[in-house]
């Protein structure tokens, strides 16, 4: 049985040609990426007592945390998405002069060490930064130690899943189909809303979940602009310092517990129904 | 003229293409094709009738209204793609009733004497009435076309645009779903033109072809005209003219032109007036019109080239077979496989051709 699924795992190929020698060297190098990945979040799980746990998560300042972690991650990936499907949109469908380089824009932040994004962000929303002091003045929208200015730090380093997974899944929107809608009587509006949309929803959905994931998880830019309220990572960061890795590691495994259900139950929203729509 | 569609010299430019001053009108109930190569122009003609591209100039007119100015979902065009463009994500239903106006109905165009504001009527008269809650992942090549009629149909189109629907099938599939096109299209009565870049296509569907190459229609007319008698080499090539030669006039007297192809002279029925001599032509010549004779029978009339020459190579093709023989040039012949047979074909044995000149026509170079 087992060798059996073994053999199955290593030799999806048909029989005259199997590349088995292949197939075995990429799944042990692939297992040590995978043990890479799940190894230190085991021993962190293991590390921890049912009572400790509990007592770690009893504290208010550790659960504020979290829930402020959340909320931003939220809204992050709400505005991340307002703002980058429509960006996706016309990436997807339209040439202008200086497309490459909005593309490659969209990666920057990507590429910026999150520490050198904060500092950049508090220029700008900073209590003197060129957005901030006007914002401030005029609404009252205050970025240093909000929110708000969690939102700003979390979103500018996680935008760019929603934009690049969003382009891609319009991308892959055959034009003809819009084509067909637009003949059928239905303005460029209701394309877009009633054909565009759905048929490019797994993908979207794809990007808000990985924006909203890296959002949650984000801790340069956002220690930054904001160390108070403290956000989740920036609590575990703290109880790190002052009190040690045992602290830390209780705090580190509620995060961990609350950011992976969240994550499993987008991912799950994303993909419902996602078997049915293959295109054609 | 009121009822049908005109298209008056349409120019459009995208980019470095450019369709230059492209010309027809149809009647209603015919079907017109337009036959071209990848890149000739035929999709960006469809879809500026269609109101996808701006015309830099000409008109379009659908039952005497112009709708040059006019956005797609203004012009009521029913549109219908390679693999036939069902919205994958929307049932069968759903793909029929997304085009309904705000009033409920669904338009049925009279001419096809259906039932007003009915879908389920609608998906009764293309028979797909059981299929109405399927996907369209579910549904075979034959019940997506039946399909995307009926949709087309529910947006009262006067005017049905095809683009290589059929490009994506294999070629029995392709037959039978063009024949249940046909019938359809007769039945509805609504002019159509249809797109493709096989010339089968234009043969078995066509009331009019026109050929484009290079954003330029190069020649119109019925479809047995564009076969028989092509314009120039592009067009006979494209049509399937397997042998399409240059040749020299030498002489014309009483109706019949000769034609110098290297040493070889051919006898070629003359259609409209002496040709000038020492002319340079080209010559097509059906495989089918090529017969391949036993040495020593007479020929079967006067006017017949008689060629001699080798075999140079044999290509069974099922039911056919292609025999190229090199007679001081190549010179290819269909012939039915127990035909072949029968004369032990083989390469480099000697034969004699015979060609009516009735059957070769010359055109401009």
């Amino acid at each position: 049985m087992i060798r059996s699924a073994a053999r199955n795992l290593l030799w999806r190929g048909s029989a005259p040609s199997r590349p088995g020698a292949l197939y075995l060297v990429c799944w042990f190098l692939g297992s040590i990426l995978i043990g890479f990945f799940v190894v230190p979040l085991i021993a962190l799980v293991l590390s921890q007592t049912g009572t400790n746990l509990a007592t770690v998560a009893a504290m208010p300042d550790v659960r504020a945390s979290i829930a402020l972690s959340i909320e931003g991650a939220f809204l992050s990936a709400t505005l991340a998405a307002v703002v980058g499907v429509p960006l996706a949109y016309v990436l997807a469908r339209t040439n202008f002069p200086g497309k490459a380089a909005v593309t490659a824009l969209i990666d920057l932040p990507l590429a910026v060490p999150h520490t050198v994004a904060g500092i950049a962000l508090l220029m700008v929303f900073g209590r003197h930064g060129v957005l901030g002091e006007p914002l401030q003045a005029l609404v009252g929208l205050e970025f240093w130690g909000t929110l708000a200015g969690i939102v700003v730090a979390m979103m500018f380093v996680s935008a760019p899943f929603t934009v690049n997974a969003a382009r891609i899944g319009f991308e892959a929107v055959d034009p003809r189909l819009e084509k067909i809608a637009r003949t059928l009587g239905l303005s460029p509006w209701r394309t877009f809303l009633r054909i565009t949309l759905p048929l490019a929803r797994a993908s979207v959905m794809t990007g808000v979940t990985l924006t909203y994931a890296r959002s949650i998880s984000e801790f340069g830019a956002v220690i930054i602009l904001v160390y108070f309220p403290m956000s989740a990572p920036v609590m575990i960061y703290e109880l790190f310092l002052r009190f040690g890795l045992d602290e830390a590691a209780g705090a580190a495994v509620l995060l961990l517990a609350v950011s992976l259900s969240l994550f499993l139950l987008l991912r799950m929203l994303a993909h419902a129904n996602a078997g049915s729509r293959e295109m054609r | 003229m009121n009822t049908g569609v005109a298209v008056e010299a349409l120019t459009v430019t995208l980019g470095a293409f450019r369709l230059d001053k492209i010309a027809f009108s149809l009647s209603r109930g015919t079907i017109l094709v337009i036959l071209g190569p990848n890149g000739s122009g035929k999709s960006v003609t469809l879809e500026t009738i269609a109101g996808f591209h701006r015309a830099d100039s000409g008109r379009v007119l659908i039952d005497g209204h112009d709708v040059t100015a006019l956005p797609p979902e203004r012009r009521n065009v029913g549109f219908v793609v390679q693999n036939f463009g069902l919205f994958p994500h929307l049932s069968v239903e759903q793909n029929i009733t997304i085009g309904r106006r705000n009033n409920g109905d669904i338009p049925v165009p009279e001419q096809a004497k259906l039932p007003r504001g009915d879908t389920a009527a609608l998906l009764g008269y293309f028979g797909v009435a059981h299929l109405a809650r399927r996907m369209p992942s579910a549904l075979s090549s034959g019940e997506k076309q039946r399909v995307a009629l009926a949709r087309a149909v529910a947006g009262a189109p006067q005017l049905f645009l095809f683009d290589e629907p059929f490009s994506a099938l294999d070629t029995q599939t392709r037959a039978g779903l063009r024949d249940e096109l046909l019938s359809f299209l007769r039945d509805l009565s609504i002019p159509a033109i249809f797109v493709t870049h096989d010339y089968s296509d234009a043969m078995a569907l066509a009331d009019a072809v026109i050929v484009l190459r290079d954003g330029t229609a190069v020649q119109s007319g019925a479809p047995s005209e564009i076969f028989r008698k092509p314009a120039n080499p592009f067009v006979a090539r494209f049509v399937g003219v397997e042998n399409v030669l240059i040749g020299r006039v030498t002489e014309y007297s009483d109706g019949i032109v000769l034609v110098a192809i290297g040493d070889r002279v051919l006898r070629v029925a003359a259609r409209c007036g002496a040709p000038s001599r020492e002319r340079e032509l080209a010559v097509a010549i059906r495989a089918e019109d090529v017969s391949i004779v036993a040495t020593g029978v007479a020929a079967s009339d006067q006017a017949a080239n008689r060629l001699s020459g080798r075999i140079a190579e044999v290509r069974p093709l099922g039911a056919l077979v292609m025999v190229t023989i090199d007679c001081g040039f190549p010179l290819k012949a269909y012939l039915l496989a127990p035909q072949a047979r029968t004369l032990r074909l083989a390469g480099g044995s000697p034969v004699v051709v015979e060609i009516s000149a009735e059957a070769i026509h010359l055109m401009r170079k």
